[in-house]
């Protein structure tokens, strides 16, 4: 691992051998400095190497897809046995995963781990636990012997948790507590404040920022939000839990919220924006399922579900309703 | 596009064609080997990579219009030398949309078709890969499952890896009517 992907030069057979190599490596973890350089100065010597490298990586993430469907073909038959949700999870969630060549901030001493915008990034941990995090959200990764912590610094992380009580697992964001022993949740700092969302098993809530005087327990599909107004439990259904975390499988699920917020959802992944003037239009309730960071997909469907517009400004994609629709 | 989502694109609107592009180019082009026909993919994803991906409508076609210009220019720098092909490049002036477009396999179809190129890596190599993609492992908890060394690891899945792009370099099986395969690509070692 410390030595660059072996050297030769040549035909095409071996462009690919080493563009497979690389693209293993890039794909597993952040390329050190020199490995960096090592890589680049290959690439920059014939844009041959680019084309393979690209093509490898390419397959490399579409294997995942394929392999994916694996997962849900045995999913189908029986009703989920939930024991072992979580690796199915892991599966599914492989789906849309970035692999950023260099995108991704991992330092290793630290622990810390950084996703961009339009970026969801999976971590398996050594314990067999995973971390997925939203678009532009922050890990830091402690384990000790004797606790495994987390510790959100902004954004949204998801956790499957490989049960250990010998071990608990423990996330901390903004002066709340989040412990598990072996469970799925999902942590997000929010605007409204810390909201934590269990998909499966207990988690126990504490901490100064918790306003709980005493731990507190959250069960599968409960929520819980450390507002600043105070604490809170919601109780939601599956399908609202299962809505709240597709984008760990880099889907967006819409069932009914407001074309506003859906619209606001979408464009926390997209650099193309998506822009509702007509308050008529941005409360009408909208269903769809799109993939992360396709907002050009989701501004089409509102405007065909709506028999409504799109104008392109700038970086924004207006939508409109077409009686309603301005001059230009 | 940020990188991840170009990948993306590349894999969803780009690689499905590979097949058909290889053919087409094979079959048009009697002077050009599988190394040509290598060399002239590789360039073109290194075009289309570094193009505007947002403005190709039709990546079929700006990937076939693509490979016929490097065709071009390497018989201009005779790269290939071969007297028949000149008179070939006329063929691929008309990229015809339709010509050999193979059906898209379905996602069952697909994971079927992997499977069976699985079943052809060296065991150690497909084990290694199968806890990657199907168990979701990272390398070092392969490391570990496997007994064998993280870099050894590494290697099994590049190996793994440029073995199932050689074979995905041709069209699957089931979306060729039926057509075997005739020619034999894995070269091991």
């Amino acid at each position: 691992m410390e030595k660059g992907v072996s050297a030769s030069s040549g035909n095409g057979a071996d462009i690919d051998a080493r563009a497979s190599a690389w693209a293993i490596r890039s794909a597993e973890r952040a390329l050190g400095e020199q490995e960096q350089k090592e890589l680049d100065s290959w690439l920059a010597a014939d844009s041959r190497h680019l084309g393979a490298y690209v093509r490898a990586q390419a397959l490399w993430l579409d294997l995942d897809r394929v392999a994916a469907l694996d997962g849900g073909a045995r999913r189908n038959p029986s009703p989920p046995a939930r024991k072992r949700v979580w690796r199915r999870y892991a599966m599914a969630a492989s789906l849309a995963v970035v692999v950023a060549g260099g995108a991704v901030a991992y330092d290793q001493l630290a622990g810390r781990v950084a996703t961009g915008r339009s970026e969801v990034r999976r971590i398996a941990l050594e314990d067999g636990s995973i971390v997925t995090l939203n678009g532009n959200s922050a890990v830091q990764i402690r384990y000790e012997d004797d606790i495994r912590r987390v510790v959100l610094r902004r954004g949204e992380a998801s956790f499957e948790v490989a049960h250990n009580s010998e071990r608990p697992f423990v996330v901390s964001a903004d002066g709340v507590k989040v412990r598990a022993v072996g469970t799925e949740f999902v942590v997000g700092i929010e605007d409204d404040g810390v909201e934590v969302t269990v998909e499966e098993g207990v988690v126990a809530i504490a901490g100064r920022a918790s306003g709980l005087a005493a731990p507190r327990y959250i069960r599968r599909n409960e929520q819980f939000v450390a507002a600043a107004t105070g604490p809170r439990k919601a109780m939601l259904d599956s399908a609202d839990v299962e809505r709240r975390i597709a984008w760990r499988k880099g889907l967006l699920v819409f069932n009914g919220q407001r074309l506003g917020d859906a619209a606001a959802e979408v464009n926390r992944y997209s650099d193309l924006r998506v822009t509702i003037d007509d308050p008529t239009l941005a409360r009408a309730e909208f269903m769809g399922v799109f993939k992360l960071g396709d907002a050009r997909a989701f501004a089409n469907a509102a405007a065909s579900a709506f028999n409504g517009e799109v104008h392109r400004r700038g970086n924004e994609l207006v939508l409109v309703r077409q009686q309603n629709s301005p001059s230009h | 596009m940020d990188h991840g989502a170009r990948l993306r694109w590349f894999a969803r609107d780009v690689l499905p064609h590979e097949p058909d592009l290889r053919k087409w180019l094979a079959g048009r082009l009697r002077g050009l080997d599988s190394c040509d026909v290598d060399e002239v993919v590789q360039e073109a994803y290194a075009r289309l990579w570094t193009a505007d991906a947002e403005a190709i409508r039709n990546t079929r076609a700006y990937l076939y219009v693509t490979a016929r210009h490097i065709v071009g220019e390497q018989v201009r720098r005779s790269r290939i030398v071969a007297i028949d092909l000149v008179a070939d490049l006329d063929a691929l002036n008309i990229v015809d949309e339709e010509m050999n477009v193979h059906r898209r396999l379905s996602g069952q179809e697909e994971l079927a078709r992997l499977h069976e190129i699985l079943q052809t890596l060296p065991p150690k190599c497909r084990e290694a890969f199968e806890l990657k993609k199907f168990q979701d492992f990272s390398q070092r908890r392969i490391a570990e499952h496997m007994g064998i060394a993280e870099s050894t690891v590494e290697k099994h899945l590049a190996k793994a890896l440029r073995l199932v792009s050689e074979a995905m370099k041709q069209a699957p099986a089931g979306a060729e009517n039926g057509k075997r395969r005739e020619r034999k690509f894995w070269k091991w070692g």
